[in-house]
């Protein structure tokens, strides 16, 4: 599948990875991927958002909201609820075994996703109905205008929740899709 | 820590999400502890049994779980 990307929608892919990742998240969700759109520069998913009046400060508002229903809350926050300080703890241990000890440890490890994040079930939603959507519009790629619009179709997760919630409409952006790539190369 | 931050917390820990998460985290600290201990325990030449007794486990328990480490 991942052979018909563009560059660029290749880079959201990778991107979205990292959003997860650095999010303490142990899937990549389907609003990893949105927030990914806004890292990669000038896109064409991108530049129809902000003729739709969604900006990179929006998702990630929207995004970081998120947090308590999908992505775990950071081990320093829920310890501090305890009177439990992290920081101080792992000093003390990096003073007893050295930099790093505590992370270093395999139950560390089992914890922190590494590497490769799988992608959930509305990532993958979103990547197949990018397809579809590429194949629709008899696009023989797929570029990150695809991707957007696999975000539209219902039931695909939080993108799709935020981006209705901004009033962003599959019907509608597919017609500004289609006039933009009418008028410059895919992206 | 502040008696605001006492409240704070007190108050917190009765939302299920942030109290469930903070049980989970200290879990894995725990764990995280618990494993750099056992390995220094033997490369400092301490037996199963000695480690056992002072976790106030059995040494089945405790050499079940860290045996895969190859100490």
């Amino acid at each position: 599948m991942f052979e018909r990307f563009t560059e660029k929608a290749r880079l959201v892919v990778v991107g979205a990875q990292k959003q997860a990742r650095e999010r303490g998240a142990d899937a990549i969700r389907s609003e990893h991927l949105l927030a990914a759109l806004f890292a990669v520069p000038d896109n064409l998913a991108v530049t129809v958002l902000g003729a739709l009046g969604v900006d990179r400060d929006v998702v990630e508002a929207e995004v970081g909201k998120l947090r308590p229903d999908g992505t775990p809350i950071p081990d320093a926050e829920a310890l501090a609820t305890l009177g439990i300080d992290l920081d101080e703890v792992r000093r003390q241990v990096e003073e007893a075994f050295g930099p790093g000890a505590l992370d270093r440890t395999r139950a560390a490890a089992g914890r922190r996703p590494r590497g490769h994040i799988p992608f959930d079930r509305t990532a993958k939603k979103v990547m197949e109905l990018a397809l579809r959507e590429a194949l629709h519009l008899k696009h023989n790629y797929i570029g990150t205008e695809h991707i957007l619009l696999g975000m539209l179709h219902s039931a695909t997760g939080a993108a799709h929740d935020i981006l209705v919630s901004r009033g962003v409409r599959q019907d509608a952006t597919r017609i500004i899709v289609e006039e933009l790539v009418r008028g410059r190369r895919a992206g | 820590m502040t008696d605001a931050t006492q409240v704070a917390a007190a108050a917190s820990s009765r939302d299920p999400a942030v109290g469930l998460a903070a049980v989970a985290s200290l879990r894995g600290l725990l764990e995280s502890l618990e494993e750099l201990q056992v390995t220094n325990a033997r490369a400092q030449g301490w037996s199963w049994q000695q480690i056992a007794d002072v976790l106030r486990v059995s040494r089945q328990a405790v050499h079940k779980k860290y045996r895969r480490f190859g100490f």
